[in-house]
């Protein structure tokens, strides 16, 4: 196992993911030493102080967003726990709404008590079947036991959680996209400011973490920031569940402690490439991140400030690898239609942008393209680079530009040939 | 009271304003589609970005709030790369085809690609097709090509209107602006403002349909005679220079169409469906002929009838109208109030079906001028009791039903509409329109707006105020 792990703790059973097993694993018992012992904002200290940032693709520092919550505001606070997990290639939160639902119920009621919140969502996306039915039956389990609800383990702090289905839209993964979809109307999100911890969900301060942002405040609480900050890397505290799909002989979820070498994990214990496949490059984070060549990799170790060193982000954890023979002009189509369907339509950049861009691959695919075309990527791009209302837009740019930059090659052999260099036929050299 | 730089020179802003609002006050344009003054900020367009000085990056003018010693560019290169980028995205898929458009010569699209683009697509994909010709409601017809999903109509029937009549569906470069269910948009009564607010030729109006180019067209102002809220508008009608001379001649004076006149003291600006709808009130058949009992005869004749009878009855009664215009109202006063006992006649009653009041603007009292009226006739009592003697009723405008007038009693009849009544009188006088004459109500809150004439009268037809004076005047005829 890649070094530390912090929630994958446990063998996974047919029963690893109820009440009994939680408890027995010594689950809930950092719950009631916090509601015992601590003070809300000694909770908030301890987050921040812990210097987790958020599992989400952002990496924003958790213990900044929630230090703007000013608990004797007098208006109600809410928390959302965002697994509407819709990025392609991450199925990490997935893994915790399975087989921990209960550790993010714990850290979720902590975050609760911390910021003075009585009622919590969880916005789980609706393509979520098993881990759905297996969070709602957890929920269940917790009120039957007094864990949510009026007065939780006899103490004077209150808290009700709601887990609300998404109806399958990438863009409501976006938090304020996320809060709208949560009040019943359309999916779109909303400009800043106001930030979301000013008018969030019903226009009340409202904190929105990943899932296992919020997992991970159980680990926090349970170790204290001192211990929890041991592991990882001092910038990158902690471990990161990344899940690796694509040409890998082991795909899954693997709990990583930041700082892990990347080539040892990809070759030692996800069992390198299959059928003796040679790397081409990875997305390393969803793919929204900039893909990272075979030689890029070489000195990377899976932490923040590593990922940025090479020119991409950790992201969301969602690593895609990719085998040399692969058609780098046909996966940025796949990712463009991807990012032209999910596309919310509310603002210009990002609504006539996406699907240019994909119109525009699509031609470059059917042997119709033009040399102009790759400048007109880019700048399509650069166009919806901060120009949008939440971040989809940029997302698209970099995914596009990530590829363009370095497999320009292979589109100006499909423009110029009118087909893929990859697609097996021998090429014809000189004028036979 | 923040002080903020624009392109450096010092502007007052209000607190809560935001960029957008505080360079508008101060005469500094900066373009806009999906922001409206009375609509939330919706953020999506983004061509009203401005720099803020020292970063380099651009941001919309719309949701920046003011602070103290901002300093930001309204026309930065970057800002001006930045609106070009907007308008090449916006008219991608946009049909360009304004020479079919009835909103080309006053379309902020259009305006604003020969102001910050000028430069044709840069694209060569084929655009994106969609519905033309939606039917909305029956009054409103969508072509969601033309469409930029500002959602400046959506946000409307939630936030003005209330009636939550329309939605965005689907997503991306497919969202389509949808009545949120059948019959949605046709029950808002105020519903047709959509078109006014839509920055393009999406949204248009069945009735002005190609009717005209909007240059062929000259605004009037006027007032909305259909209720006591009396909403300032536009009466849009043929330029005299364009003038048609091939085709019916009463294109010429026609209303082509009616739009609001922002004023902030009565309807913002915004009217109703009805206010839409004038040509229905203002464009019935016209009574031309004054007549003696159903007998066209000139206008002096009538008058020297109308006289003598006034002059031979002991107790004249007369109904005055609450459609007369203020100075109409005073003619009369002035003229004729010693000899008769003049009381307010409601011209109007709701029609069946019609919305009777709400928050927004309809009123119940369905006549522009009952508030001046009121303020110097006395109302006629309900039921309508007219005095034992009663030998001489003057009724001013329609909507009175003669039976009510005891028998034996003689009528002079002012009216501007063909109806049977008008034969039974014994004096009749054909009367002009508001859209023939200048003059003023006075709303329900004592607001008096002006309107002002848009066509000549029609041969044989008399302005109220000179009759008024010609009946008074003192001498045998």
């Amino acid at each position: 196992m890649p070094g530390t792990q912090l929630l994958m703790t446990f063998p996974v059973t047919a029963t690893s993911h109820s009440l009994a097993d939680y408890r027995a694993r010594g689950g809930y018992a950092t719950l009631m030493k916090v509601l015992e012992k601590m003070a809300p904002q000694d909770v908030t200290k301890e987050v921040a102080a812990s210097g987790i940032l958020g599992h989400g693709g952002a990496a924003f520092a958790a213990g900044r967003k929630w230090a703007v919550i000013k608990l004797d505001d007098g208006q109600p606070h809410y928390l959302c726990a965002n697994a509407d997990e819709g990025e392609p290639g991450t199925f990490k939160d997935r893994w915790i709404l399975e087989h921990n639902p209960h550790m993010l119920i714990e850290g979720m009621l902590i975050s609760a008590y911390a910021l003075q919140v009585r009622n919590a969502f969880v916005y789980i996306r609706g393509e979520f079947d098993l881990p759905y039915r297996r969070l709602a039956a957890a929920v269940e389990e917790a009120y039957a036991a007094g864990l949510l609800g009026e007065g939780i383990l006899g103490v004077d702090f209150s808290c009700d959680l709601v887990v609300y289905r998404g109806a399958g839209s990438y863009v409501c993964g976006e938090a304020s996209g996320l809060l709208s979809s949560l009040e019943g109307k359309r999916g779109y999100p909303r400009n800043r400011p106001p930030r979301l911890t000013v008018k969030g969900l019903y226009q009340m301060p409202t904190v929105v973490n990943n899932v296992e942002t919020l997992t991970n405040v159980t680990a926090i609480l349970a170790l204290g920031a001192e211990a929890f900050k041991k592991v990882g890397t001092p910038k990158s505290p902690g471990t990161q569940l990344c899940s690796i799909s694509g040409h890998i002989a082991r795909p899954g979820v693997y709990e990583i402690e930041h700082g892990y070498p990347l080539k040892k994990f990809l070759f030692e214990d996800c069992g390198g490439m299959p059928a003796g496949a040679k790397l081409k490059c990875i997305i390393p984070g969803g793919i929204s991140t900039k893909v990272l060549t075979a030689p890029e990799i070489e000195p990377v170790t899976y932490d923040h400030a590593s990922f940025a060193k090479a020119g991409s982000s950790l992201g969301s954890g969602g690593m895609i690898v990719i085998a040399e023979g692969t058609c780098m002009v046909r996966l940025l189509q796949v990712m463009l239609r991807f990012y032209h369907h999910e596309s919310c339509g509310q603002c210009t950049p990002c609504r006539e942008g996406m699907g240019w861009m994909h119109r525009i691959i699509d031609r470059i695919v059917a042997s119709r393209g033009r040399p102009e075309d790759i400048e007109q990527l880019y700048q399509i791009s650069r166009w919806n680079d901060g120009n949008t209302i939440c971040g989809m837009g940029d997302a698209a740019g970099y995914a596009a530009i990530g590829i363009l930059d370095k497999y320009r090659d292979e589109f100006e052999h499909w423009i110029t040939h009118g087909r893929s260099r990859f697609d097996g036929n021998l090429e014809v050299v000189g004028n036979a | 009271m923040p002080e903020i730089f624009i392109n450096g020179q010092s502007v007052q802003a209000a607190d809560n304003q935001s960029v957008l609002e505080a360079a508008r006050a101060s005469g500094y344009y900066i373009p806009y589609f999906c922001w409206h003054p009375k609509l939330s900020v919706a953020g999506n367009c983004r061509i009203c970005v401005v720099q803020v000085e020292g970063r380099s990056w651009v941001e919309i003018a719309c949701n920046m709030p003011v602070t103290e010693g901002l300093r930001v560019f309204t026309d930065s290169d970057l800002v001006k790369a930045h609106r070009k980028m907007v308008m090449q995205f916006l008219t991608l898929n946009h049909p360009v085809d304004c020479g079919i458009c009835d909103k080309a010569g006053e379309c902020t699209l259009q305006d604003y690609h020969y102001a910050y683009n000028g430069a044709p697509s840069i694209s060569h994909e084929p655009k994106v097709r969609s519905t033309k010709f939606h039917d909305l409601s029956a009054r409103i017809v969508l072509d969601n090509e033309r469409c930029i999903v500002c959602s400046r109509c959506v946000r409307f029937t939630h936030e003005i209107s209330k009636s939550c009549a329309l939605g965005i569906k689907h997503r991306g470069d497919e969202s389509l602006v949808r009545a949120s269910e059948d019959g949605a948009l046709d029950r808002d009564p105020y519903s047709d403002n959509v078109v006014d607010i839509c920055p393009v030729g999406a949204l248009l109006s069945r009735q002005f349909l190609h009717k005209a180019r909007v240059w062929y067209l000259k605004p009037t102002p006027s007032v909305c005679p259909g209720c006591a809220r009396g909403c300032t508008v536009q009466i849009w009608h043929r330029k005299p220079e364009w003038r048609l001379k091939a085709l019916d001649p009463k294109q010429n004076a026609r209303i082509d169409r009616v739009t609001p006149l922002e004023n902030p003291a009565v309807n913002g600006p915004w009217i109703c469906n009805k206010g839409r709808d004038l040509a229905a009130i203002l464009e019935r058949a016209r009574a031309e002929a004054p007549m003696l009992k159903g007998k066209p005869v000139e206008l002096a004749a009538a008058i020297d009838a109308a006289r003598r009878l006034l002059g031979a009855a002991k107790r004249p009664v007369a109904l005055v109208s609450s459609w007369g215009s203020n100075e109409e109202l005073a003619a009369f006063k002035s003229a004729l109030s010693a000899r008769v006992d003049a009381f307010v006649k409601e011209d109007s009653t709701p029609a069946p079906g019609e919305r009777l009041d709400d928050d927004l603007l309809i009123r119940a009292d369905k006549n522009p001028n009952t508030t001046a009226a009121r303020a110097l006739f006395a109302q006629l009592p309900n039921p309508a009791v007219f005095p034992a003697d009663t030998d001489l009723v003057l009724v001013w405008g329609e909507g009175f039903d003669f039976a009510r007038i005891p028998a034996g009693a003689r009528i002079i009849f002012l009216n501007a509409w063909l109806q049977p009544e008008n034969g039974h009188a014994d004096v009749f006088f054909p009367v002009s329109i508001q859209t023939e004459r200048p003059g003023h109500y006075t709303n329900f809150q004592g607001v008096v707006s002006a309107f002002e004439p848009c066509f000549p009268k029609p041969p044989g037809v008399a302005d109220a105020e000179s009759l008024f004076a010609a009946l008074g005047a003192q001498g045998q005829p």
